[in-house]
């Protein structure tokens, strides 16, 4: 008790405090009669909207009362096209909520990925008996139809993510489409002007153009016409990029022929990494010889670089996979590396090939039941015990089968 | 009995309650028995009513509001609730102790209802020693709640019983020094008497008519405490303390039982503010000095008209549910007392500041 | 028989058979209570006597009070919960201390009072003295005797405290041992001085809060 105030002082302020709050107004919602409005995301009940759901069964795994039942069955949907393949289709016949077990912990509707189950703020669906409220797939599609809409987001907030994807498709549609219709528009004016102008099209998205520069003939004729300066230089400008894209198109469609035949060959040219930041300075010396400005010549000649060095890595990758020299692939060796030393088989560092590269998995091996004789001797020898010796020996076997099959391709 | 051997022996005129103005000695008898009955089983409920409501609205509640017009039958429901439930009887307890415990802790809180005097002649009975029999009958129930926090054959109850026993015991002190304290100023024990008194009482011989509560602020503090105290009331409700012991001796009780020991609480209420106002606020008085309409022929305090009788018991009952509203005001506003702080209240704080209070008032008494 | 003798009767069986069960009671709590009504019984005896005064003194004392501290006290350190019994096997000797000490009083009564004194006023006779006559003869004829009770009762009192206060040990080092048993002392719960010598704050007054 502080020395300043007499003793007591507190009881009374105690007392004060209470009969104030004695005239306050109740804080008391009159429920039966009058509702409160409820947050947009009250976690009432859980509602299914079940055109939705694809019986993938997340939402019953993850539940932790399991109190989620799901029954389906498949069905045959004809191909789409002709001759194409029949696909098979869960169908869901029960969907099932046990709210009496159910605490509202909200994974199911966190989990599903197809937005099959939403939180509904309906929350008047108490029951006299237990088995009450086990509610089917009826009353659960009832309640998605009372889940509001989720409230707007704050000023300045970002969109979510597939609305901004949607937006920026949607935009870039207009964007060519409105280009579209300005080059046509620029292609009839050019015809009134007897070849004048040239059309633009300096939005377009791809190939991209390095603007700023000017048709220097468009620019000269024009200001012969008469033109204004501004709308010479803007239309040389448009014609410059014009040109500048056709003479890009056919180049790539020069070099397309070149990769599609090299992708062709190659199973997996992506795999293969090249260090950027070199040029060819052939190419670059070639450009720059044409007429074009530096920093683009240096682009071309980083990507006729790039495109060369990979293409020379898959003939020597190739070249070693047939020599069976282990060293080559650098990354790929690493982590069979690790896999082996895990093992403790010798057999296995034999089969470090380069092919791992390309993913042993691509190569499919039937009869997995088989197991490789030798390793499994060994690994006996060694005092493991029979599961372990079994399993891995099957593995060695699996391994090598695959091993043989890409020798065989790359034999081919 | 007692109303006849009392009329027999005592020579002093005693006021005569209403219910003796009828023929006969089985009628007015009865009259009484029901008079009794109905402020007992009538007078807490109201009080009880007025707690749920004031202590509703004090924590930004409403109250009971669906049981009758605005939830005044709230506690007629509960008790309805409480006739239907099972009574339970856990299989450890002493049955017969556990069974009659309510009822010994009932009985005493519905016979202190026999002296107290709710207006001019509405009482069942004014006897010589009307205060002192209301005091030895609130100190019988404390042998009830000992009994059942016993029998109850459960640790909680056991120390509920305890506390209340220790706590009741206690506060018993300072409560009837200040009564008798009242009593010395009076001059009489009759709960009437001290009524009548305070009427003519003049403080200090200057004329101006004031009730005890005046002269004895400190009286009437004391026994205010005391009284919450002795209710087991919160701030003082340590042998129910229901954050540590569940609920004390009521811990294993209910339906029934439960409702019994409930009511004990609550008549205690207001039999206890009942006794306030009549030791310290002048009984059915209006105003100090200002006699009751309609009682003009007796000298504003009796032989009164009907309408005087209602008026008087309206400002008695009134009264009574300000004190009520008070403890209730307590109860929402302090948080309960540690078991060792309230021993200590009462030892070190209540005791000694009643007996100073009783020696100066006595002096004060022989003096003037 | 008039109603004053059926209800004095009734009373008075009650109180004895009370009192029988009081002594054959197993169980120790049920014995207490027994005694409670026991006592009880004789403030009813006393009313039938007209003594009311008496009786609520009987009511206030013994069964508000004593039988209270009895049943506290027992529940406070031995008795067992629920319907166990707790009992001791020495009823020889217990008839023989009540038996001799029914017989001095008893003689004593007689003495004092006279034999002839008893059963010569009829029950309608008997009238109760007014509380008022109860107080002068007490505070003013009687009041050395009084007095000197009181001090015999405050002597008795001052002695249970001092048993039972903790310091009682001969030696100071056995009070510490019961100071550190029980807790906290009642020296420690005041205002220590501070190391520096200052005199500490109080955080909280507990002997203040009461008193408002």
């Amino acid at each position: 008790m502080a020395a300043t105030s007499p003793p007591g002082t507190g009881l009374l302020k105690g007392l004060g405090v209470t009969v104030k709050h004695l005239f306050r107004r109740p804080s008391t919602l009159m429920y039966p009669y009058e509702r409160d409005d409820l947050a947009p995301r009250t976690r009432g009940v859980i509602a299914l909207m079940d055109e939705n759901c694809t019986v993938c069964m997340l939402c019953a795994r993850e539940c932790p009362d399991w109190c989620i039942y799901i029954e389906s069955h498949k069905e045959t949907v004809p191909p789409a096209k002709e001759g194409g393949r029949a696909r098979t289709r869960n169908v869901l016949d029960r969907f099932a909520i046990d709210f009496s077990l159910c605490m509202y912990c909200g994974i199911c509707v966190e989990v599903c990925p197809f937005d099959a189950l939403w939180w509904s703020p309906e929350f008047e669906y108490s029951e006299y008996n237990m088995e009450g409220l086990l509610h089917e797939m009826e009353k659960l599609r009832e309640w998605a139809d009372t889940v509001p809409a989720p409230p707007p987001l704050d000023d300045g907030a970002q969109p979510p993510a597939e609305v901004a994807d949607a937006i920026e498709k949607a935009e870039k549609e207009r964007e060519l489409a409105e280009a579209k219709a300005a080059e046509q528009a620029q292609a009839e004016e050019q015809g009134a002007d007897a070849g004048g102008g040239a059309p633009a099209a300096a939005k377009a998205a791809e190939p991209k153009v390095e603007a700023g520069q000017i048709d220097q003939e468009t620019y000269d004729q024009l200001i012969a016409e008469g033109k204004s300066e501004r709308m010479a230089r803007s239309k040389a400008k448009a014609a410059y990029v014009k040109k500048e894209k056709a003479r890009l198109k056919a180049e790539a469609d020069a070099a397309g022929g070149d990769e599609a035949a090299e992708q062709a060959a190659a199973p997996k040219p992506a795999e293969v990494h090249v260090e950027a930041g070199q040029i060819d300075q052939e190419t670059y010396d070639q450009l720059i010889a044409e007429g074009k400005t530096e920093r683009m010549a240096r682009a071309k000649a980083k990507a006729a670089y790039v495109k060369k060095e990979k293409a020379r890595l898959r003939a020597e990758a190739e070249g070693q996979a047939e020599g069976g020299d282990a060293a080559a692939s650098a990354d790929a060796a690493a982590s069979d590396d690790s896999e082996q030393a895990s093992d403790g088989g010798a057999q296995a560092a034999a089969d470090a090939p380069a092919q791992e590269a390309r993913k042993l998995g691509d190569v499919q091996v039937e009869g997995a039941g088989e197991i490789d004789q030798e390793v499994y001797d060994q690994l006996i020898a060694e005092g493991k015990n029979e599961r372990i010796a079994r399993s891995k020996a099957k593995a060695a076997w699996v391994k090598k089968r695959k091993q043989e099959q890409l020798d065989q391709e790359g034999d081919a | 009995m007692m109303a006849s051997l009392t009329h027999a022996t005592t020579t002093v005129a005693q006021t005569v309650s209403l219910f003796d103005g009828f023929d006969g000695f089985v009628l007015p008898v009865i009259l009484k028995l029901v008079f009794v009955l109905a402020a007992f089983f009538v007078l807490p409920l109201v009080g009880g009513y007025l707690e749920h409501k004031v202590m509703g609205r004090m924590q930004h509640r409403r109250g009971p509001v669906e049981a009758g017009p605005f939830g005044s039958l709230q506690l007629v429901a509960d008790g309805i609730k409480f006739i239907q439930k099972e009574d339970l009887i856990p299989s450890a307890a002493d049955r017969w102790v556990f069974a009659i415990a309510p009822g010994v802790a009932l009985v005493p809180a519905m016979l202190v209802f026999l002296v107290i005097p709710f207006g001019p002649g509405v009482f069942a009975l004014d006897f010589e020693l009307g205060l002192f029999y209301a005091l030895a009958a609130i100190s019988v129930s404390v042998l009830g709640v000992l009994m059942g926090g016993w029998a109850s054959a459960n640790k909680f109850s056991l120390i509920g019983g305890l506390r209340a026993g220790a706590q009741l015991v206690a506060y018993e002190l300072p409560l009837i020094i200040a009564a008798i304290t009242v009593a010395v100023q009076a001059g009489t024990l009759s709960l009437v008497g001290i009524v009548e008194s305070q009427a003519t009482f003049q403080l200090f011989g200057t004329g101006i008519n004031v009730w005890f509560v005046f002269p004895q602020i400190v009286g009437f503090a004391i026994f205010f405490v005391a009284a919450m105290a002795e209710l087991s009331r919160p701030p003082f409700d340590m042998p129910i303390g229901d954050s540590e012991l569940v609920f004390g001796y009521m811990t294993e009780y209910t339906g029934i039982k439960y409702a019994m020991y409930m009511l004990t609480e609550y008549a205690g209420m207001i039999s206890m503010s009942a006794l306030m106002v009549v030791l310290y606020l002048g009984g059915w008085q209006l105003l100090p000095g200002v006699p009751l309409p309609g009682c003009e022929a007796g000298g504003g305090l009796f032989d009164c008209s009907p309408t005087g009788i209602a008026l008087g018991v309206a400002i008695t009952i009134a009264k009574i549910m300000a004190l009520v509203f008070l403890m209730v005001w307590a109860r929402v506003a302090y948080p309960r007392l540690r078991e060792d702080q309230l021993q200590r209240v009462c030892w070190l704080v209540l005791v000694p500041l009643s007996l100073a209070n009783l020696a100066v008032v006595t002096i004060a008494k022989v003096v003037f | 028989m008039t109603g004053h003798d059926v209800i004095f009767v009734l009373v008075g069986l009650l109180t004895a058979s009370a009192a029988i069960l009081t002594v054959t009671s197993k169980n120790l709590v049920h014995a207490a209570l027994f005694l409670a009504v026991t006592l009880a019984g004789v403030a009813g005896v006393f009313l039938t006597l007209a003594a009311d005064f008496l009786a609520l003194v009987q009511l206030l004392v013994y069964v508000g009070a004593v039988a209270v501290l009895f049943l506290f006290g027992l529940m406070l350190t031995r008795a067992p919960i629920g319907r166990e019994a707790l009992d001791n096997q020495k009823r020889g000797l217990a008839i023989a201390v009540s038996g001799g000490l029914f017989v001095l009083l008893s003689t004593l009564i007689i003495g004092a009072v006279g034999s002839g004194a008893l059963g010569e006023t009829s029950v309608a006779e008997v009238a109760g003295p007014r509380i008022e006559d109860i107080g002068i003869a007490t505070f003013a004829e009687w009041v050395l005797p009084f007095e000197v009770l009181s001090m015999l009762l405050l002597a008795a009192l001052i002695g249970a405290i001092v048993l039972a206060r903790p310091e009682s040990g001969e030696s100071g080092e056995e009070a510490e041992v019961t100071r550190i048993e029980m807790g906290d002392a009642p020296s420690s719960e005041g205002p220590q001085p501070l190391p520096d010598g200052s005199a500490p704050e109080l955080t909280s007054g507990q002997g203040t809060e009461g008193s408002s």
